[in-house]
């Protein structure tokens, strides 16, 4: 039997197969996927904002790259091998736009590049992405196979 | 800034009013009883916002807007999608389904319905702190409700470790629910605190 384990906002938690992880309603934010295909685990974290420099002492779940320092301990901790880890990710829109207002940074992409750029320096390959649009998405991780759904209300779903 | 139970209790009777002018703009628009929760002042971090809203995922008609002036901040009043419906409908006085999730007149509907009760929450502030305040063009959003508010609580890239707001509920007889969101930019509680002396 598979269980289900909700990851909420600024959160992660890792699982062995057969669990699956599920993070529901990113918009702007990004779930990250890890798993090690070989050992059949993984780890999903909900961040919230790119980085953690100049907010000391806050969660470090919140942020794209000290959430991703977690989660790579927290699974080679169990036994997962980093050379070996692979990463997807969903989330990242921009949910609302004023007419005649570009926003002038647009958080859900900053999020994203952030996500990116924390993978390459761990040396960790993004096989799937997810990104952008202007619509939230519930992502499902299954950490045996490394199969990430992805629903949205209005946009479909599907699987990367 | 640390806030103090008689700055809290200030805030709530803020709130009391502009709610308490909304609703009263939300029943005159709908021509039906709207009642109004006593309003709650929150000061949670933004990622135990679940227990306030519920199921992150449930799709919920999001109007925003955002405040601007002298004391800024941001607007949000929410409906589930039933109750988005149903206010539709009750608009243009048909019981045909309307679609809220792609439909042109439904979504402007919407939007004139948030823009009603911001304004009067904006101007019921307004009147009461003698700060000058307007509020922008509405946005809208029917999509999931936990992806909508991290649209509007991080659009600028930051997020303190608390996020304060002020929430109160709406119910309209029959069947229309719905929640309102005032979220006051740093700074401006100050401001607002200050004009009324706490």
């Amino acid at each position: 039997m598979s269980v289900v384990i909700t990851v909420g906002m600024a959160d992660f938690k890792t699982a062995k197969m057969p669990d699956i992880l599920l993070t529901a309603g990113l918009g702007s934010c990004i779930g990250i996927c890890l798993h090690d295909p070989f050992l059949k685990v993984g780890g999903m974290a909900h961040i919230m904002l790119p980085t953690a420099s100049g907010s000391l002492g806050g969660n470090p779940a919140k942020y794209a790259d000290t959430a991703l320092e977690l989660l790579i301990k927290e699974i080679t901790s169990m036994g997962a091998n980093k050379s070996r880890l692979k990463a997807k990710m969903a989330g990242g829109a921009q949910m609302f736009s004023f007419p005649g207002k570009p926003p002038v940074l647009k958080i859900g992409d900053r999020n994203a590049e952030a996500v990116g750029q924390e993978l390459k320096k761990h040396g960790i390959p993004l096989l799937a992405s997810d990104v952008g649009g202007s619509f939230g998405r519930t992502i499902h991780f299954d950490v045996g196979s490394g199969e990430l759904r992805i629903r949205t209300i209005n946009h479909g779903e599907k699987v990367v | 800034m640390k806030i103090t139970q008689f700055q809290l209790d200030a805030l709530r009777e803020i709130a009391n009013i502009g709610s308490g002018h909304a609703a009263t703009a939300l029943s005159t628009l709908l021509q039906r009883r709207i009642d109004m929760s006593v309003p709650e002042v929150w000061a949670v971090p933004f990622e135990q916002v679940s227990s306030i809203v519920g199921q992150l995922d449930t799709p919920q008609a999001v109007i925003y807007v955002k405040v601007e002036g002298e004391a800024p901040g941001k607007a949000v009043f929410f409906f589930p999608v039933e109750s988005a419906e149903i206010v539709v409908q009750a608009l243009f006085g048909t019981e045909e389904p309307m679609d809220i999730y792609m439909g042109e007149m439904a979504q402007s509907a919407l939007k004139e319905v948030g823009n009603i009760l911001v304004s009067s929450f904006i101007i019921a502030l307004t009147q009461f702190s003698g700060i000058p305040l307007q509020p922008s063009v509405p946005a809208l959003a029917v999509d999931m409700i936990g992806a909508s508010l991290d649209g509007i609580f991080l659009e600028e890239g930051v997020l303190d470790d608390t996020v304060l707001f002020i929430d109160t509920q709406l119910t309209g007889i029959p069947k229309i629910e719905g929640q309102f969101i005032f979220l006051p930019d740093d700074g401006s509680l100050k401001k607002l605190l200050g004009a009324m002396g706490v």
